[in-house]
């Protein structure tokens, strides 16, 4: 029965996205996250050495474009109207300046907002008015919307480009997952907000799990695989909210330790989930003299790592609150052991 | 039907994420902010749904409007097609506008979103910047955060990601000053400057006056602890 139901959901939830060995695949232009430069910029370093070096993508950004503000507008400092004229904003930098027709993001919140954009734009046309005179009045510029996937005015995830080229990428793989238990969790904003527009649906993403299998790990289910991590914008920002956020990384771990006590490895795409899975681990080895020991990687650390880049200089593992040697170790990853824990971890 | 319902029901974002509400609660179900907090998406559906005035405003001079995280586990699920993450997103612009968000606890915390996440918009183009991410905020970061936090530069450049570079493309770089002018613009001609000086003027009625408004801020960035700051009524 499920797995009918999973080919149902799969056939009904397939998103094009241009590999490149397609024409304009090798051709992309990106959004940075103002969420991973500021707590985990590393991760975007090592998925821009992936996707030019390994890929060979000529991977264009302008300098003028902005975040989306979409941490703003869940944390409710903005209009929808902003984020509209925002959204359209940079499409038309990208668009105009970098001559780029296929985009991506980095954040999946950004990847939520300009969606939700998309899709306002089809369904009100006098939103789509609004924006387009907005834009033209306060920049001057034209507006423009990028139709990645399918001919369908959308655009995609930079985990949705690894996916689609997941086999190259395991092809160049030096390290293998056989016999490494691990699970995905896929941000929130990937997948619930617009399920159509995720590689999979949300019932069964595919876009974690993909990758995964690519590079031969055995993928574990559990009961709370779909809860949040519990990032949840003014949940985790302010101090005095994160309780939330520890709690709901307490709920995941805690079952995925009861069903599979031996997997070690959370997949990650969403930058809220890649720092905090992490980080609330260290707040309940505190506070509950728990361990889990999870090592929660974002798609691009764990592709480089696959490649056979630095653990700690490329792919920025230095940063991670859990030890992320027994991993390596069990993987069979080189890493320099002359070194001390910290000195591994501090350069300078 | 009263005004504020009559405003609630003009926003676009309402009207696409209220449909009709069984009741069912299968939203609460699945919501990770039902599982800490004194909180039900349901309810917030529920009172929505009568469209009484009264109630409406009780909702949003409560905490209940800010304890939503905005994961939106709930829209996939609701076998109305409703959304209640966007009915808060609703709610909680009306209880700025109308300056109720100043009457909970929660709700003040809107002085530091608008700070925070507006002002960095407005000045850096970004709405969370690489100094927002301190130790002290952060402590769960542990101890090679700090370290990282002390040889910030340093480490960006170690890992291949240089910070503050004019007119470049890469992480964390200085968007050039007629970027930034038209982000400025928009967000002036679409409202956005006009709801985050709402949030100002609520915290100035209910505190008293700019200067307490002003302690009360810094108290947050000395405590990390808005509850710390004591309120008068
Ligand atoms: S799931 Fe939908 S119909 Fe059911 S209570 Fe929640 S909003 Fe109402
Ligand atoms: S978006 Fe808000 S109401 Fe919906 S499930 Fe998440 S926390 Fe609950």
């Amino acid at each position: 029965m499920k797995v009918t139901r999973e080919n149902i959901i799969w056939e009904s939830h397939q998103k094009h996205v241009p590999t490149i060995d397609e024409e304009g695949g090798k051709l992309w232009g990106c959004f940075r996250s103002c969420f991973l430069q500021s707590a985990a910029p590393y991760t975007e370093g090592i998925a821009y050495k992936i996707l030019k070096n390994d890929l060979g993508i000529d991977l264009r950004e302008a300098a003028g474009h902005t975040s989306c503000g979409a941490i703003g507008y869940h944390g409710d400092v903005t209009n929808i109207e902003t984020q509209m004229v925002v959204a359209a904003r940079n499409f038309a930098v990208a668009h105009e300046e970098l001559g780029v027709d296929n985009l991506f993001s980095f954040c999946v919140t950004s990847f939520a907002n300009y969606t939700e954009m998309i899709h306002l734009w089809e369904e009100e046309p006098e939103l789509r008015e609004y924006t387009a005179k907005t834009l033209k009045e306060t920049t001057g510029r034209e507006f423009w919307i990028p139709h990645v996937s399918g001919g369908r005015p959308s655009v995609v995830h930079a985990s949705d480009v690894f996916y689609a080229n997941r086999h190259k990428l395991a092809e160049k793989a030096k390290y293998s997952l056989k016999g490494i238990k691990a699970v995905d969790h896929i941000g929130c904003h990937y997948g619930k907000i617009f399920p159509g527009e995720a590689m999979g649906g949300v019932e069964f993403p595919q876009v974690l799990v993909g990758l995964l299998e690519a590079f031969g790990a055995e993928i574990v289910d559990y009961p709370e695989r779909r809860h949040c991590c519990g990032m949840g914008f003014r949940q985790c920002a302010f101090p005095e909210n994160r309780d939330y956020t520890a709690s709901s990384t307490y709920k995941k771990l805690a079952s995925l330790k009861e069903a599979h006590p031996d997997c070690n490895l959370i997949l990650t795409n969403c930058p809220g989930c890649t720092v905090f899975l992490d980080a609330e681990q260290g707040t309940i080895k505190e506070v509950l003299e728990e361990e889990f020991n999870v090592s929660i990687l974002d798609y691009a650390q764990l592709t480089g790592l696959m490649l056979g880049y630095d653990p700690f200089k490329d792919c920025g593992m230095n940063a991670k609150v859990v030890p992320v040697e027994p991993l390596l170790d069990k993987i069979g990853i080189p890493y320099d052991k002359s070194k001390t824990f910290e000195e591994r971890r501090r350069p300078f | 039907m009263g005004k504020l319902v009559d405003e609630l029901k003009q926003d676009i974002q309402y009207q696409h994420g209220m449909n009709a509400c069984l009741n069912c609660g299968i939203c609460t179900a699945v919501c990770p902010a039902a599982e800490v907090y004194e909180y039900s998406p349901r309810e917030v559906m529920n009172i929505c749904h009568t469209e009484d005035e009264e109630w409406l405003i009780d909702l949003l001079k409560s905490d209940k409007i800010w304890f939503c995280g905005q994961c939106y586990s709930c829209k996939p699920r609701c076998p109305r097609g409703n959304s209640t993450a966007d009915v808060i997103l609703a709610l909680r612009r009306l209880s700025v506008r109308h300056g109720y968000f100043a009457e909970s606890e929660k709700g003040r915390q809107q002085l530091f979103a608008k700070r925070v996440f507006g002002e960095n918009m407005l000045k850096r183009g970004y709405t969370l910047t690489a100094e927002n991410i301190t130790p002290e905020h952060f402590p769960e970061l542990g101890e090679n955060w700090e370290y990282y936090f002390e040889h910030m530069k340093e480490m960006r450049e170690w890992w291949d990601v240089p910070m503050d570079k004019e007119n470049s493309a890469g992480s964390h770089r200085v968007i050039p000053e007629k970027d930034m002018d038209e982000l400025r613009a928009i967000y002036k001609a679409t409202g956005a400057i006009e709801l985050m000086e709402a949030v100002e003027k609520g915290m100035e009625k209910k505190l008293g006056s700019k200067k307490e408004v002003e302690k009360y801020w810094e108290n947050w960035l000395e405590t990390a602890d808005s509850r710390t700051y004591e309120m008068k009524s």
